[in-house]
């Protein structure tokens, strides 16, 4: 008698070890192999859009932060520099060289729980223990800048909330001397491992068609290959006068938009974060951090659309205003989004231990996905 | 390519009747085309080599209730091989009466995938049905969820299964309105 197999509908999340916040999957399964793939999203979906149309322009800075909690100052960013487009607010250029400096420190520590929390879901836990240990010299870093740990509400409209404090620049650069052989001692560790190289080259490959045509950003995008970064192909803020290589997915490591690529990305990416506050720390000027204004702010009517390049990639701000003191519409575009919604095409055929990979090497943070 | 040029090429496709192009306005420049153009200038953006539109990086829905109850749906282009964006727009009106039956437009989720998972967005959030969709339902909030929360007349239902969606009042402490 021939031995026949039938599917079975498995349910995976929302609460799930692997998942990186509440995210729920349907699968179908054969045995361990998955015909079809559904996320269902929404558990964390806050409202954020229409909180943005009941308050004020800068009382939904803090709002921002909980937009992406990994790397609050890089939506804060990209939320400040859409305000001061649209209603041409002037920014010192000290306050500049402040936001590159703590957006790139930022991608550093978003990347480091990325690379530490896929190396746990893969099944080594100790790599996780010591990003932890790294990010934690940041965060008292940025303690001392603005008094938060994680939801740092630092940046404003026209600058930064609060000056650098005396010796902090010293102190970073002690970070940053001990923070570049840690990245050697993760090649050795993890990147290089053999285990880990074999578990994730070739698995969940997402094409260079792929990418574009589900608008993969950031890291994910340029992991299939695709050259493009909007902090050196558009600069703002003062990216332009900066330095930095970006780092391209090749079939140098394993398969063109593998796992492994998007992992190995993340971590060249954060020498060049390294790089670019190094430069930041020589170049800083003198002068006022914070161009601020006494007057209620009031946007004149227009629509403009601001992106930035958060460490999940893009993230886009679409505003219309109506020259009121809150935004008519506030769309926001996230990288996580789009991560998720190439799941259901790359992650039907797969096993389902892969598709753990998958949604680990894209980097999804779920409210960053539901907003 | 300048967006005045890409305007040029799009007249030649689809015609200038019906095209209104706003530049004038801080902030992008757009065009909004009738929605019965969408399909076939869609195809046409993304297949021509010279302006070769190979992501959607946005779509947005806005609701408008000014002089006029209307909708828009906001298509933010990107061609990542030229380097170049265009934003497209269209206008739908919103009668008081069947509103659900004017409030179509064209899916483009075959051309461009990522619009898959932004329409249903948009439906979710404002109502918008996007016709030839593979897969149309709500995305983020709950299939028996009444109302499309981001429209500007939207009022919240008192409870959602039985749990209230309200605070309850809390003696001695005053939530003041922001202003």
């Amino acid at each position: 008698m021939p031995l026949t197999t039938e599917t079975m509908i498995l349910n995976m999340g929302p609460h799930h070890p692997s998942t990186h916040g509440v995210l729920r999957f349907i699968l179908r399964t054969d045995g361990e192999v998955i015909h079809m793939c559904r996320p269902d999203i929404g558990y964390l979906h806050r409202g954020l859009e229409k909180i943005a149309e009941q308050v004020p322009y800068a009382h939904f800075m803090p709002y921002t932060d909980r937009l992406d909690y990994l790397a609050a100052m890089n939506c804060n960013l990209g939320y400040a520099i859409t305000v001061e487009r649209a209603a041409d607010i002037e920014v010192p250029l000290r306050a500049e060289y402040i936001r590159v400096l703590v957006a790139e420190l930022n991608r550093i520590i978003s990347h480091l729980i990325s690379v530490g929390t896929f190396a746990m879901d893969m099944g080594a836990v100790t790599p996780f223990t010591h990003t932890l240990r790294e990010r934690e010299w940041v965060n008292d870093l940025f303690e001392e800048l603005c008094g938060s740990r994680l939801t740092y509400n630092y940046i404003r409209f026209g600058g930064v909330a609060f000056d650098l404090p005396d010796g902090f620049l010293d102190r970073l650069s002690r970070f940053l001397d001990y923070f570049e052989p840690r990245l050697k001692q993760y090649n050795r560790f993890i990147s290089k491992n053999k285990i880990f190289k074999e578990r994730l080259i070739g698995v969940a490959v997402i094409s260079t068609q792929q990418a574009l045509d589900y608008a993969l950003v950031g890291p994910n995008l340029r992991a299939s290959g695709i050259d493009w970064d909007l902090r050196r192909d558009e600069p703002y803020s003062v990216y332009g006068e900066m330095e930095f290589d970006v780092p391209v997915g090749g079939s140098e490591f394993g398969e063109l938009g593998d796992c492994y690529t998007r992992y190995w990305v993340r971590i060249l990416e954060m020498e060049q974060s390294v790089r670019i506050i190094r430069q930041c720390i020589a170049k800083m000027p003198e002068g006022s951090y914070w161009n601020r204004s006494k007057k209620k702010l009031k946007v004149p009517a227009g629509e403009i659309y601001v992106r930035t390049e958060a460490p999940r990639g893009e993230l886009g701000f679409f505003l219309v205003s109506q020259g009121g003191l809150r935004p008519h519409r506030l769309r926001i575009r996230t990288g996580s989004f789009s991560a998720m919604s190439i799941v259901e095409e790359v992650g039907s055929g797969l096993m389902v231990a892969d598709l753990v990979a998958l949604i680990a090497s894209l980097d999804v943070v779920a409210p960053e996905v539901d907003r | 390519m300048e967006a005045r040029d890409i305007l040029e090429r799009i007249k030649r496709i689809i015609g200038e009747t019906d095209l209104v192009w706003i530049e004038d306005l801080p902030g992008d420049p757009h065009l909004i085309i009738p929605k019965e153009k969408l399909r076939r200038l869609a195809i046409y953006l993304k297949g021509d080599q010279h302006l070769a539109f190979d992501t959607l990086m946005c779509l947005s829905g806005v609701h408008n209730m000014g002089e006029q109850d209307e909708m828009e749906v906001v298509y933010h282009l990107y061609s990542v091989r030229h380097q170049h964006q265009f934003v497209l727009k269209i206008k739908l009106d919103r009668p008081a009466f069947f509103p659900h039956f004017f409030l179509r437009v064209d899916s483009i989720s075959e051309i461009w995938p990522a619009a898959a998972w932004m329409e249903r967005e948009a439906y979710d959030m404002f109502g918008i049905h996007f016709v030839g969709h593979s897969d149309f339902r709500r995305l983020l909030l709950p299939t028996d969820w009444e109302g499309h929360p981001l429209q500007k007349d939207y009022q919240e239902a008192g409870a959602y299964r039985g749990v209230s969606t309200t605070r309850e009042e809390i003696e001695g402490i005053v939530v003041e309105g922001i202003t």
